[in-house]
């Protein structure tokens, strides 16, 4: 007769390794909420310019930039996790060598502040 | 760390059904990219310079950047990809919480992320062509 | 001197698990395995436990220290200060105290045929291989079926049909032999629900890996694979 020990719902709470796991798939509510403010700032803009006053006046609440100042946090930390995890799932050869993953990691946030520069022109017309 | 149950653990015989998920993994992994490079840019310029006021983003500029190519290129990066990043990583985790309604949950999930892409897409479909 | 709790299990005598406290000498070298070794001479011969080689080649003396997968003789008390916990291997059925049935484990590594598949099995010619071809897959080659990552693994946990870190980290170094045939007879167990897709990258499996393996990219390569060979089928008009 053996046993057998079956995880409980909280398993994730019993080692730091799971915790910080279940931080990085818990990124995606305060994000899912972004993408609920994008899409409502959206059909605000397709509803007329009273509407996206309203729009952008309700971005300015006090709870909203709370919950966003959190989906920053935790887009820059999925970012963090996903650029480590990039390197191994699609290892990179260039002939007979291999790209040394922390060259494509440093890649990946290149990519994040170009888009950032990108933005700053976007808006401010020149850096 | 674990409940005790006295058991023998039996091995069922693999069914050999190819799994649907290389097309949510895909998904996944695009919104993925996007969620990392392209939304804390949005976060920061969205979310904090334009309703602070730092930025200056008007109806008529936001209307005519968005309803054009551009608006198509923000929706499935900003928008699309991430919303089935995020339905993909609902879905496990809620598995990963030993919530076992599997088919329905999953239906919910990528249902949600499929209709809030339908509804992007509808919007700048319809502002294109008035 | 040292304080050890182990959970033990002895079936005849009780189906309840219970926990046994050990003080052991120790110094800098003491591994885990010494002490368990000292436990069965000294102290109480009815523990049970596996082990061989004393040396992280064998694989068979796994088990966890403080809750996390461990081989006892790679293991040192000197780098735990206070309690040490013993436990055996989670995820897996224990027979008694230390000892873990690794059944489905193996079940699991011979259902991906971990073995050089010929398309010509009459031919007597032996096989080439570069260094370069060579380099893409051994990494993968260094497991030593200590079933740690299985006991790391909670996708395993939640459901123990799944293929798991080892067995695909095999069939992916097959996979990628130059030497082998055989992806396509491996590939519809890989695109299984229970195969590469059960796996949600916690990569724990990967830290604990005594061998630096790193299952959890061999899996997630896999994924890559079945994505692959699913676009491929559908091309080829057999989806």
């Amino acid at each position: 007769m053996t046993y057998r020990t079956t995880l409980s719902r909280t398993w994730w709470l019993k080692h730091n390794a799971f915790k910080a796991y279940m931080l990085r798939e818990a990124t995606v509510l305060p994000l899912t909420f972004f993408i609920l403010c994008l899409v409502s700032g959206v059909y605000c803009l397709w509803q007329g310019e009273s509407q996206w006053n309203h729009w952008q006046t309700a971005m300015g609440q006090p709870w909203v930039l709370a919950v966003n100042l959190l989906a920053f946090f935790a887009s820059l930390f999925h970012a963090w996790t996903f650029f480590q995890l990039f390197p191994r799932v699609m290892p990179i050869r260039m002939g007979h060598i291999s790209v040394p993953a922390n060259v494509l990691i440093a890649g990946q946030w290149a990519a994040v502040l170009s888009v950032m520069v990108l933005f700053s022109w976007l808006f401010w017309g020149k850096l | 760390m674990n409940d005790r149950t006295t058991e023998n653990m039996t091995i069922k015989p693999k069914k050999n059904h190819r799994s649907s998920e290389p097309v949510w993994w895909a998904l996944f992994s695009a919104g993925g990219v996007c969620f990392a490079v392209f939304i804390p840019t949005a976060i920061l310029f969205f979310g904090f310079l334009q309703p602070l006021g730092l930025i200056d983003f008007s109806y008529s500029q936001a209307h005519n950047w968005f309803f054009g190519f551009w608006g198509l290129m923000f929706s499935g990066a900003f928008i699309i990809l991430p919303g089935f990043h995020a339905a993909h990583r609902i879905r496990h985790g809620l598995h990963d919480l030993k919530v076992q309604r599997h088919g329905l949950i999953k239906v919910i999930c990528y249902g949600l992320a499929g209709l809030i892409s339908l509804l992007t897409l509808g919007i700048w479909f319809t502002g294109i062509i008035s | 001197m040292k304080t050890i709790h182990i959970t033990r299990y002895l079936p005849e005598s009780s189906e309840i698990p219970f926990v046994q406290q050990f003080d052991i000498p120790a110094d800098d070298s003491t591994s885990v395995l010494d002490a368990l070794n000292y436990i069965k001479e000294e102290l109480d011969p009815s523990l049970s436990f596996r082990w061989s080689c004393r040396m992280a080649i064998c694989g068979s003396c796994g088990l966890m220290v403080n809750g996390k997968p461990k081989l006892g003789c790679k293991t040192f008390l000197r780098d735990y200060q206070e309690n040490i916990t013993l436990q055996p291997l989670a995820h897996l059925p224990v027979e008694r105290d230390l000892i873990v049935d690794m059944d489905v484990f193996l079940t699991h590594l011979e259902a991906v045929k971990p073995y050089l598949i010929s398309d010509d099995s009459l031919s007597t010619e032996p096989n080439k291989q570069t260094p370069t071809q060579m380099a893409k897959y051994q990494q993968f080659s260094d497991c030593i079926n200590c079933g740690l990552c299985y006991s790391a693994c909670p996708q395993f946990g939640l459901n123990p049909e799944f293929l798991g870190p080892a067995a695909i980290t095999l069939a992916h170094r097959y996979n990628l032999d130059s030497r082998d045939h055989g992806k396509a007879q491996r590939m519809p167990l890989l695109n299984t629900e229970e195969g590469a897709w059960s796996c949600t990258f916690v990569g724990f499996c990967s830290e604990v890996c005594p061998k630096k393996v790193d299952p959890a990219a061999a899996v997630n390569q896999s994924k890559v694979e079945s994505a692959k060979d699913m676009i491929i089928q559908l091309f080829k008009g057999n989806l």
